[in-house]
């Protein structure tokens, strides 16, 4: 299950979002401080933060670089709440430190989810190429070749690939598979992650990349 | 040295400060009269009235701030957010939509041609009215004219780099502001 961190000052405003949150299905813990927010992270290793910017002990920048060792990304994406609206022009809060995106405070509940959910399925925003041997996707356009056969693929088949293929030797569960790239956690859509990967070995009409994990979900392995 | 009265607000900023009192107004006055009958708060207009509250804030705020809003319309729900968020990044002010919508006051579209079959008259009327910058996976000459047909201000074919994107929408500001 998907976990959250969310970090507010604030106890009605971190109750309110993290019951939000909770609804939308994902397991969230709750930090009142950016130094509560630092051991949280280091307990429980979230898959997502969001970080209100102003609190008393630390604003959200100084988390940010405490959440770096030197010149290292940030492990997972971290989401600004802001009160505040920048100017045009302005480098957006805490961007230029590591996040992700911000959410200025009374944005449609909708919205939030949305961004969550987009921050999520791009953890690693600044890669635009994979490149597995020969296998190359630009997650940028979507398009995926391999060698310089381009793969023409159906947009959830080439989500699936871009997920599977960016965490090489790992195996990603059906749930997680259904989550990220169909964004329901309904066990109706297996046979869609069925087809999809029937889809996924179709195009690249060679054995061995994608193994079924009995019972589990699906496993990418690169080829010679 | 400032003055002691403080320098004026442009109108738009008065008129949007203006109405954010009178809906903050009638809000509080609606609490009072909920709490002196005993009775439930009208929960629906509350929740209209702070709605209102926050659209007139964002209007004040993008007045005083000179913010960029901007609105991607996209059919690709994903890319539609990806590419709000890059802009976003960039300092823009900027929400994503996979069903095209009446924009808020200033918001800037962008809007992929990809939708365009599933717009009616009316649809397309506005769309022209708002002079969108135009994004289209297909480089064939009828979707360029389609852009003209649309007034577009800008044409961009995918797969469009943000910063191509972020000028597009800087000329387009700037033709506004002329």
């Amino acid at each position: 299950m998907t976990k959250l961190l969310v970090v507010d000052d604030e106890p009605r405003t971190a109750e309110l979002t993290a019951a939000l949150l909770r609804r939308a299905g994902y397991m969230v813990e709750i930090a009142a401080s950016g130094s509560d927010a630092l051991a949280s992270v280091r307990s429980s290793s979230p898959d997502l933060m969001l970080l209100d910017y102003e609190m008393p002990d630390m604003e959200a920048p100084e988390v940010l670089d405490s959440l770096r060792s030197g010149a290292d990304r940030i492990a997972f994406p971290v989401i600004i709440l802001t009160g505040a609206r920048h100017a045009a022009g302005d480098q957006v809060l805490g961007i230029e430190r590591g996040a992700t995106d911000y959410i200025v405070k009374g944005t449609d509940r909708q919205v939030l989810l949305a961004r969550v959910r987009g921050a999520l399925r791009d953890r690693a925003p600044e890669t635009r190429l994979i490149a597995c041997g020969r296998l190359r996707i630009d997650m940028a356009s979507g398009e995926a070749w391999l060698g310089e056969r381009g793969l023409k693929l159906e947009r959830r088949p080439q989500l699936m690939l871009q997920l599977l293929a960016g965490r090489p030797g790992e195996v990603v569960g059906r749930e997680e598979l259904l989550e990220r790239v169909w964004g329901t956690n309904y066990a109706g859509f297996e046979h869609s992650v069925e087809q999809a990967a029937h889809q996924i070995r179709r195009a690249l009409a060679e054995p061995g990349w994608i193994e079924t994990v009995r019972g589990i979900g699906y496993r990418f392995v690169a080829q010679p | 040295m400032e003055s002691a009265t403080g320098s004026s607000p442009s109108p738009e900023v008065a008129a949007a400060l203006h109405r954010l009192r009178s809906t903050l107004a009638r809000l509080k006055a609606e609490l009072e009269r909920a709490q002196e009958d005993g009775a439930a708060p009208p929960l629906g207009r509350l929740q209209g009235d702070v709605e209102e509250a926050l659209a007139l804030l964002r209007e004040v705020e993008r007045a005083a701030l000179g913010l960029v809003s901007v609105l991607v319309v996209d059919d690709d729900a994903r890319l539609a957010e990806l590419t709000a968020r890059g802009l976003r990044r960039m300092g823009f002010d900027s929400d994503s939509t996979d069903a095209f919508r009446e924009p808020r006051p200033g918001e800037v579209v962008v809007f992929d041609l990809g939708l365009y079959s599933g717009l009616d008259e009316a649809g397309r009327s506005a769309l022209r009215a708002l002079r969108p910058i135009v994004v289209t996976g297909a480089t064939d000459p009828g979707s360029r004219a389609l852009a003209t047909s649309l007034n577009a201000t800008d044409y961009l074919v995918k797969p469009v780099e943000l910063e191509d994107l972020a000028a597009a929408i800087r000329r387009r500001m700037a033709e506004t502001s002329r």
